[in-house]
């Protein structure tokens, strides 16, 4: 990234082949949108390549760009609030992307409780498992993202793993 | 807590005894780091599990819409690249150096060069202009129009410093011009003169003289300024004097009494 800062502004394909799947992942968790996911990653890199003067160069990029990533999801949201979007395409959207689940589950029933319970959990709750996979457990930089401490992670991760257990130990019970 | 309190609350809530409290304690514990997550084998199957399932993939359209951006980004900054490049600091040191030696070298070499004949042009040119007005001056001092002689007065006020010959004519206008206005107007220009001696006596002698009981006071008001004791004498010839009105005589008095 230290490259792309200082000019190298081709490097940045790198850098978006390497981390495009984990923040794709991230945002379809935190959304089950593909499209609003697949605009939400170019908004991202949108901002990594304009604001790429600002990449101190003293952390992980992966951290930086997790930062970002929640910046732009939480400004795509306040946006969508203000709107006060909630059309009938929208709901189609969703629909339509439930018959895809059952697909999936066909395919991975136990991976689609898994998303199903996932879904089921606050957006904090779901964000801070989502960064604990992205981020690959690395809490003191979920820490730098959220802007806690590194205990304070392990404890939301905690609670939110306890909860996804309870949500998706009903799931298995309903099924 | 003792290390055997610790496993001991591991295990209760592995197995799914925990109370409330009990997993409050195990929070507090994970905080400080005494537990890792790793450590909770009925919350980390769970979380093994999620981290080992497949992550959703983003469409092709992000690749491309990605690429274009990028190629847009590169085309503005090579545009706005400037090929220009500033050389090394310690490169250029030596060069300004030299340049700004060179600078000076010139300015001073023109400065000095060109002073004294610039010097001399201008104090012609000031002499010439000075010249012409006094000749303007003393032409409209002689025309019959008390406009004109009033004009010819204010042109001294341009003067930065009048000549004698000027002064002397001033001195004649307001001895003898007829006009009131025109004579005070002559004593308002010597004012910045009285510190000759010449003209100051010129002044004090034509007291006396004066008919006009304005002129009358204002030279009476310009001794009181100027403190001067040699005119109580001609002050005095003014009082004595049958024609001069009775407000002018006070007035007289009074400066005369200041100047005492």
């Amino acid at each position: 990234m230290i490259t792309v800062r200082d000019g190298g502004l081709d490097r940045l394909g790198l850098l978006f082949e390497r981390y495009k799947r984990p923040l794709y992942g991230f945002f379809y968790g935190m959304n089950r949108d593909q499209e609003l996911s697949d605009d939400l990653v170019q908004n991202t890199f949108y901002r990594v390549m304009k604001y790429r003067h600002l990449f101190r160069g003293d952390g992980e990029f992966k951290t930086w760009l997790f930062h970002i990533a929640r910046n732009v999801r939480h400004d795509h949201f306040r946006k969508d609030k203000i709107k006060g979007k909630d059309s009938v395409e929208d709901w189609e959207h969703k629909l339509g992307h439930s018959e895809n689940k059952a697909e999936e589950m066909q395919h991975d029933e136990e991976h689609m409780m898994l998303n199903l319970a996932m879904d089921r959990l606050s957006p904090e709750k779901r964000e801070v498992l989502l960064l604990s996979k992205y981020q690959e457990k690395k809490y003191k930089e979920i820490g730098e993202i959220l802007g806690c401490t590194e205990g304070a992670v392990k404890v939301k991760v905690f609670r939110a793993l306890q909860e996804l257990k309870g949500v998706y130990e009903k799931l298995e019970k309903q099924m | 807590m003792e290390k055997k309190g610790v496993e001991e609350l591991i295990a209760k809530y592995n197995e799914g005894l925990a109370d409330p409290a009990e997993i409050h304690e195990l929070e507090r514990l994970i905080e400080d780091g005494i537990v890792p997550l790793t450590a909770l084998s009925n919350l980390s199957q769970l979380d093994d599990r999620m981290m080992a399932a497949p992550d959703a993939q983003p469409s092709m359209e992000v690749d491309s819409r990605f690429y274009a951006m990028l190629k847009e980004e590169q085309r503005k900054v090579s545009k706005s690249t400037f090929p220009f490049q500033w050389p090394e600091w310690s490169a250029l040191a030596p060069r300004l150096a030299l340049g700004m030696v060179l600078l000076i070298v010139g300015f001073a070499g023109g400065y000095w060069m060109i002073k004294p004949q610039e010097q001399n042009d201008v104090a012609s040119l000031t002499r010439e202009v000075t010249d012409l007005k006094e000749m303007v001056m003393l032409s409209l001092l002689e025309k019959e129009s008390a406009t004109d002689r009033l004009k010819a007065v204010s042109l001294t006020s341009e003067m930065s410093q009048a000549s004698k010959k000027v002064t002397e004519a001033l001195i004649k206008t307001l001895n003898e011009d007829g006009n009131v206005n025109v004579r005070l107007a002559a004593l308002d220009a010597l004012r910045p003169y009285v510190r000759e001696s010449n003209v100051r006596e010129s002044i004090i002698r034509s007291i006396a003289n004066q008919s006009s009981p304005m002129v009358q006071v204002a030279l009476a008001e310009l001794m009181v300024e100027l403190q001067e004791k040699k005119s109580i004498k001609e002050l005095r010839k003014l009082l004595e004097e049958e024609a001069t009105p009775n407000d002018v005589k006070q007035r007289i008095e009074e400066s005369i009494q200041v100047i005492i």
